[in-house]
């Protein structure tokens, strides 16, 4: 039986795992993009971001475009399969109701 | 972890919602740009089909035809800046490949049925422009396809019940209502 994830349940992170898996696989979001995207200050998603990515859920790319940085961030194949599982947790809760 | 029913689904809830609007964010975010600026096209297009001349009406076409294309191409290379693809960028390709044969066989349709007047090759543009928004439609927003067919529609109706008013139709209800249909994406989505 799927299991919650204590992680990802978190409000903001929950937001940014269901924009991130709406991606297709291959895809990558930037940073300022999933911040408009989310309304979050910056602050806010970098530290959410970092507890994602210590938990190997997502991957921070940083690169550089025309000299500046940006940085991308997408979600992992453990990402998306644990967020898979927290959806499905969560309906079954629904459904036990 | 435990928790309660109401919790659940407040979170499925906040989950559904943010992927709508990441589905919305990306598949909008620059489809409005084309629809104003092909709407305003059509409306400067169409209106001078009906008021000037043939001849000066269709190189007017031609000219705004090459404005629109290199717009479209100049804000086709800056959106969706924010998401970008690690894979190979085959389908952007493929769907930049559908778009010239669309071309090619519009082109080639106008070329058999010659000689055609200003409302036929209108028509022919009109309608393989329509199967390629409505292909889109299927592919990348399946709203966009109510859109396009209601402009079928009022097509088929303007050039076969109308037609001595089809380009002022064309102009206002098909240009116009580009221009308000790409407005509302932008201020709603």
């Amino acid at each position: 039986m799927a299991e919650l994830n204590k992680t990802i349940h978190e409000p903001v992170r929950l937001r940014i795992m269901a924009a991130l898996v709406t991606l297709a696989p291959a895809d990558e979001v930037e940073f300022t993009y999933l911040r408009d995207l989310l309304e979050v200050t910056d602050g806010n998603l970098g530290a959410h971001l970092r507890k994602l990515e210590e938990a190997g859920y997502i991957a921070v790319n940083k690169i550089f475009v025309e000299r500046k940085p940006r940085t991308y961030v997408s979600a992992t194949a453990e990402g998306r399969k644990i967020f898979h599982e927290h959806v499905a947790a969560l309906e079954s809760i629904l459904k036990s109701k | 972890m435990n928790i309660s029913p109401r919790e659940a689904e407040e979170a499925l809830a906040t989950i559904q919602g943010m992927m709508q609007k990441t589905r919305r964010a990306i598949s909008s975010s620059g489809a409005y740009i084309f629809l104003i600026i092909w709407g305003a096209i059509w409306l400067l297009g169409f209106l001078n089909s009906q008021f000037l001349p043939n001849q000066i009406a269709g190189n007017i076409w031609i000219g705004l035809d090459i404005l629109g294309g290199i717009l479209s191409v100049v804000f086709g290379v800056r959106m969706n800046r924010g998401v970008r693809s690690s894979s190979p960028v085959t389908s952007g390709k493929r769907i930049a490949l559908f778009w010239l044969l669309l071309f090619l066989y519009c082109t080639a349709s106008i070329g058999v049925a010659w000689p055609a007047n200003g409302k036929q090759i209108a028509m022919f543009i009109v309608l393989f422009v329509m199967v390629g928004w409505n292909a889109m439609g299927l592919l990348l927003s399946f709203y966009a396809v109510w859109g396009g067919l209601a402009l079928t529609a009022l097509t088929l109706i303007s050039y076969f019940l109308l037609p001595g008013v089809f380009y002022l139709l064309m102009a206002i209800l098909g240009g116009g209502g580009m221009i308000v249909l790409g407005l509302y994406i932008r201020i709603r989505w």
